[in-house]
């Protein structure tokens, strides 16, 4: 599914990513863990192509195909999706306007018809009730006033509504309580499947009790620097991340 | 004869008084030549439509005090700040007062503009910064330009911390039956320097004053600059006050302006930006009742990129009492990632009083941040109720909930002796004892 | 990449045309230019109005003449010469006495142009209409259907005939003769525009439109609009404005004055999109137009403008909230491009007890344009309780434009609660990018953006005009967007 090879990115004049590798086959599902300032987010945002970095070597491949030269919106179109740490405020465009602009445009690129109007609002019905969202929030100003696990729980909704082959959700734990957090974990394992994959970004361990993980990797200092499976998690709530950076120092 | 009259032909007194064979004099004579063409601004002028001067410019001022009045510490002790120890610069009736004022050359220079203007030492700094910042059309400013000559001279070297606040205080006696003064000061604060100071005019007798000030405040690299306006003269004083700051790169400027006395205070407050990433701070509390008025008339010229400006101004108005309040915040093309706040809050408190607000952006650089909020209404019932339920009498309530709407802004005055001051001015002015501590 | 930029909308903007800028060859009986006392007359004459009016017209010229041009707005422009404009101009095979059968084809095609088939409003819409064609109203529609509940829809030059009473009671009661320069100007040499009278209690149970065109060269558009809502009564009222691209500027100065008797509600949409000058900054049409609204008690008053047009605006639609109770609200999307200026706002004069204004407006400048938005809230002694709110938000497209506010605020009343709000900014690169992220391409994303920025205002319009005046904003600014 996912192929990144030997990737080094700047922003600025600074050096993030110091080649990082990765291999993500279909229906699996990777956690990247790692320190504040690791380099996480800027991986995801790479990824899925914001301007503000700049990949200096290696590629990305998605199924074998190179999208590290392709728009954001491009790389969408081929089912790339990040759900956003901080999700953006659009003012005045109600969820249901987004999500429809966003399918229709996605449709249009992949040379599909528009998305009928009912079965547009069958599928809106479907999917917010995976995520328990009233019909009310859809009709909200997008992002808008949201309380935290609202924007949050509204990213798995929007991931649900466009089915992508490659979701990224980064730090989509944080600000959420236990309630919320079982919500958005529990759409998320119903939008698994063998056709597609998950990259989990998270500081904590915690996400990991719900989404659980074919994969752990420690992103430190711009490189990945362990990998193991779910009990590597574990290990890491338990000792911190102090012992990777002594490793490493060593 | 008019005032305006009056002015222009005492100029040629002046010129008897001073040298005038200077490039200073120079900038005099087509100051006043400004003045004459401009006359005093009416309320046909924009920038004057809410403040009319006309009732104060009846009264037959005189323009030169004839002798030095002295006054004696023990009378005016209580408009200092005793508490602690400041370098002071004092005039009475427009004449410099050697036996108050508390002057330095050591390290850093606190001293007399009218000693800058003439001795030799000065005068690279004076052409380099004298009237270079200060409007050169707007009719009051070049009036007060036209006869500058007395004043306070701040000059603060590169990397010096100024070891105590400055105060600056203008008296008059009221010897003559109505004065008009027109106070020039200087500050330079060099390169990474920091710097505090207190301007106070202050009346001791009922007769008509009108003080005519301009104040150039020049902000080196990464400098900072406190400066504290206390306005809480006699009910015959007027005031018009004209600051300009001019502020290099990573600078932090402040002016903090408490109107709480007088009969006619306007506030002209202009700053320009010559550097990015600097900081400027406009700060305003306006208690006032009675008939008095008070006009903040400010502008913020946001001429590069990465800058920051916040402006607060808090106003309460009782009796027949008018406030007005005129922010400009203008961003010039090249100011991207300009970040500009405005906000002016008011309270009425009274049938006869009024509120006139004209906050303005005119924003020519699309990436910024600039919002404005204005708003005018009154003290919130709920609250008030719910204090006196608690027990605490109306009035005592009432003076709490206008100290808590102006905290924002006496939260910022960074001289602990000055924050208490103005606490008690502004506890005087509701009427009250404020039952706690800061 | 490829990078889809606002300085590429930027270009596509430039680039697109005036959709509307065509010109009709209808034959025109056209007065020779120049303005004076006997042109003045020669209007009335044309018109064969009574001699009241008649004098009130050289009344208002004598004012004018008196009067000089404003000039504290925050717009540039080369000032029109008065004596080279021609004040009538008609097209000629109207006639007085004219149904829809009998009007120009060539006047059918241009309104096929315009995208108002005459026939087709008719049927689909309920939306009964006024053409004002240069300066003379080519046809009215509905005017049976209106007559039945006793509501007077037509041309002001008829109704000067038809309805002398109520003309001569409330024209100029609003905006007098002498109120401002452009006012005293259009009093005199006013040419044609509706008028409308709803009885007591009666509902208007359709909307009423007048859409306006300037096609002869060398003109000025005069045109003067009263509405009258007896007590009780309910009326929605639409204009919309075109013009042809030519060369040189046109002049409008229009007036209208809206009277909201005790109890009664008057809703006055306006989609503004005359000629604006190409690219260049060459030509465009003067729009500088006088609108006030008076409230009496419990009335209400509400203005809902989009102004996409014109080379320079200069227009505050106002309310005077005189009797208690009553509401004025102003709710304005104002889009500027390439040269356009535009100072355009409001005035709420709040002089009765417990009255209430809203005011939201939304500023888009593009290009080298110049937005400003000027308000007034003035609250005088007696008007116990009043309460305002303002909004005033501008959204700025690159570089080379301005957008500014001038609010004043004026309060003599000490339970007044007065709140103003104002913000600046552009579309963000973060929306944009989570626009992106999701699948939207970045022209997409600021259309859809532009859009979110105006709803509040453009959720004000009535539902036939909402869709048009969302068109029109993309076309003003998304270019080829949509």
């Amino acid at each position: 599914m996912l192929s990144i090879k030997n990737l080094h990115a700047t922003v600025g004049d600074k050096e993030i990513l110091k080649g990082i590798n990765l291999e993500i086959k279909a229906g699996e599902v990777h956690a990247i863990m790692g320190p504040n300032g690791a380099g996480k987010s800027t991986l995801s945002a790479i990824i899925a192509g914001n301007e503000n970095y700049e990949v200096t070597e290696g590629e990305i491949l998605l199924q074998d195909e190179d999208i590290s030269e392709l728009a954001p919106e491009e790389r969408a179109h081929k089912g790339v999706f990040l759900s956003f740490q901080y999700p953006v405020e659009i003012p005045g465009v109600s969820v249901t306007n987004f999500m429809k602009t966003a399918i229709n445009e996605t449709r249009k690129a992949n040379g599909q018809e528009e998305m009928p109007a009912n079965e547009m609002l069958k599928v809106i019905r479907e999917k917010s009730e995976l995520l328990e969202i009233d019909r009310k929030f859809l009709s909200r100003s997008l992002n808008e006033g949201f309380s935290g696990g609202e924007k949050k729980r509204n990213e798995i909704f929007q991931m649900a509504m466009l089915e992508p082959k490659l979701a990224i959700l980064d730090e989509t734990d944080s600000g959420l309580d236990i309630d919320a957090l079982r919500i958005v974990a529990n759409g998320v394992n119903k939008l698994k499947s063998d056709k597609n994959a998950i990259i989990v970004i998270t500081h904590y361990q915690r996400l990991l009790d719900y989404i659980v993980p074919d994969f752990v990797h420690v992103l430190y200092n711009g490189k990945i620097v362990k990998s193991g499976d779910a009990s590597l998690a574990l290990e890491l709530e338990e000792k911190g991340y102090d012992w990777i950076k002594q490793e490493q120092e060593v | 004869m008019e005032l305006k009259e009056k002015l222009i032909s005492s100029f040629m007194a002046f010129e008897e008084r001073v040298d005038v064979q200077t490039e200073l004099h120079d900038v005099r004579t087509s100051a006043l030549k400004n003045f004459e063409e401009k006359g005093f601004p009416t309320k046909k002028e924009e920038a004057w439509k809410y403040t009319s001067l006309n009732a104060i410019l009846k009264n037959d001022f005189t323009v030169f005090p004839k002798k030095e009045n002295a006054i004696e510490f023990s009378q005016v002790k209580k408009y200092f700040l005793h508490e602690i120890d400041t370098y002071k610069v004092v005039f009475v009736d427009g004449i410099f007062s050697s036996n108050l004022s508390s002057t330095t050359h050591d390290g850093i220079d606190v001293c007399l503009m009218s000693a800058a203007l003439t001795k030799p030492k000065y005068k690279m700094v004076i052409d380099a910064y004298f009237n270079k910042i200060a409007s050169k059309d707007e009719s009051l400013t070049t009036l007060n330009t036209a006869f500058a000559s007395e004043g306070a001279y701040i000059n603060i070297p590169k990397s010096k911390v100024a070891d105590k606040p400055i105060e600056i205080m203008y008296f008059s006696t009221g010897n003559e039956a109505a004065l008009m003064v027109q106070p020039r000061n200087l500050v330079i604060v060099g390169e990474n320097s920091h710097v505090q100071i207190i301007e106070r005019h202050q009346s001791l007798s009922d007769n008509p004053v009108l003080t005519n000030a301009v104040t150039e405040i020049f902000a080196q690299k990464r400098a900072i600059v406190d400066y504290y306006k206390i306005q809480n003269d006699n009910h015959e004083a007027n005031l018009i006050d004209n600051t300009y700051v001019s502020q290099q790169k990573e600078s932090h400027a402040s002016v903090h302006t408490f109107s709480f006395g007088g009969n006619l205070t306007r506030n002209n407050l202009n700053y320009y930006h010559f550097g990015e990433r600097l900081t400027s701070t406009l700060n305003g509390i306006t208690i006032i009742g009675e008939k008095q008025h008070v006009d903040h008339y400010t502008l913020v010229n946001h001429a590069q990129p990465n800058c920051e400006s916040f402006q607060d101004y808090k106003g309460i108005f009782s009796d027949r009492s008018t406030g007005v309040f005129n922010g400009k915040v203008f961003v010039e093309k090249e100011a991207q990632k300009t970040n500009a706040f405005q906000q002016s809050n008011n309270i009425v408190l009274s049938d006869k009083a009024s509120i006139n607000a004209k906050p303005q952006l005119e924003i020519f650089a699309d990436d910024v941040k600039c919002s404005h909020g204005c708003t005018v209404g009154q003290l919130d019932e709920t609250a008030l109720f719910y204090m006196q339920q608690r027990g605490i009498p109306k009035k005592e309530a009432k003076a709490l909930l206008m100290y808590a709407f102006s905290n924002a802004v006496i939260e910022n005055i960074k001289i602990p002796e000055l924050k208490q001051r103005i606490t008690k001015i502004i506890a005087n002015k509701l009427g009250v004892k404020l039952g706690f501590d800061l | 990449m490829s990078k889809y930029t606002e300085d590429d909308l930027k270009i596509e903007l430039e680039t697109k045309e005036y959709e509307y800028g065509f010109y009709t060859n209808l034959e025109s009986e056209t007065f020779p230019v120049g303005l004076n006392e006997d042109i003045v007359r020669a209007i009335s004459q044309k018109k064969g109005e009574p001699q009241w009016m008649t004098d009130w017209r050289i009344e208002s010229f004598k004012a004018w003449e008196e009067m000089t041009e404003p000039e504290w707005a925050n717009v540039k422009y080369a000032k029109p010469d008065f004596q080279a404009i021609s004040y009538y101009s008609a097209p000629k095979k109207v006639d007085p006495n004219k149904t829809l059968n009998d009007v120009d084809p060539e006047l059918l095609e241009m309104y096929k142009k315009l995208g108002i088939s005459v026939d087709e409003q008719k049927k689909m819409n309920n939306i009964a209409m006024d053409i004002v064609v240069d300066s003379v109203s080519v046809a009215t529609t509905f005017q049976k259907t209106l007559a039945e509940k006793g509501i007077i829809f037509m041309s002001i030059s008829e109704a000067i005939k038809e309805h002398p009473d109520l003309v001569r009671k409330y024209l100029g009661t609003v905006v007098p003769q002498k109120d401002n320069f452009y006012a005293a100007l259009n009093s005199a040499v006013f040419s044609d525009g509706s008028f409308c009278y709803i009885p007591k209690g009666v509902k208007c149970p359709m909307e009423l439109s007048t859409y306006f065109r300037i096609n002869q060269a060398g003109t000025g558009q005069f045109e003067r609009t009263l509405v009258i809502a007896d007590e009780g009564s309910y009326v929605s009222y639409l204009e919309g404005c075109t013009a042809p691209s030519r060369d040189e500027n046109q002049l409008h100065a229009a007036v209208v004055e809206l009277i909201a008797l005790d109890d009664a509600e008057i809703k006055y949409s306006t989609v503004q999109n005359w000629f604006p000058g190409n690219k260049e900054g060459k030509g465009g049409v003067f729009n500088f137009v006088t609108k006030r609204g008076l409230c009496e008690t419990n009335a209400k008053i509400s203005w809902t403008q989009v102004e996409t047009g014109s080379a320079v605006t200069w227009k505050y639609p106002s309310c005077v909230l005189k009797g208690d109770n009553s509401v004025g609200e102003f709710y304005s999307i104002a889009v500027t491009n390439n040269f356009q200026q535009a100072d355009t706002g409001t005035k709420m004069i709040h002089l009765g007890k417990n009255t209430k204004s809203t005011i939201i407006s939304k500023g888009i400048s593009a290009g080298k344009s110049q937005n400003s938005y000027r308000g007034l809230v003035q609250i005088s002694p007696r008007a116990e309780n009043a309460r305002n709110f303002s909004q005033c938000d501008s959204l700025l497209m690159g570089n080379n434009c301005g957008a500014h506010t001038f609010p004043y605020i004026e309060s003599k009343n000490p339970s007044a609660k007065i709140e103003h709000e104002a913000t600046t900014s552009k579309i963000g690169e973060d929306q944009v990018f989570y626009c992106n992220q999701r699948g939207i391409p970045t022209e997409k994303a600021i259309a859809l953006i532009v859009n979110g920025f105006s709803k509040d205002v453009l959720n004000k319009l009535p539902m036939e005009f909402a869709v048009e005046a969302q068109k029109l904003l993309e076309i003003s600014l998304e270019g080829s967007v949509g």
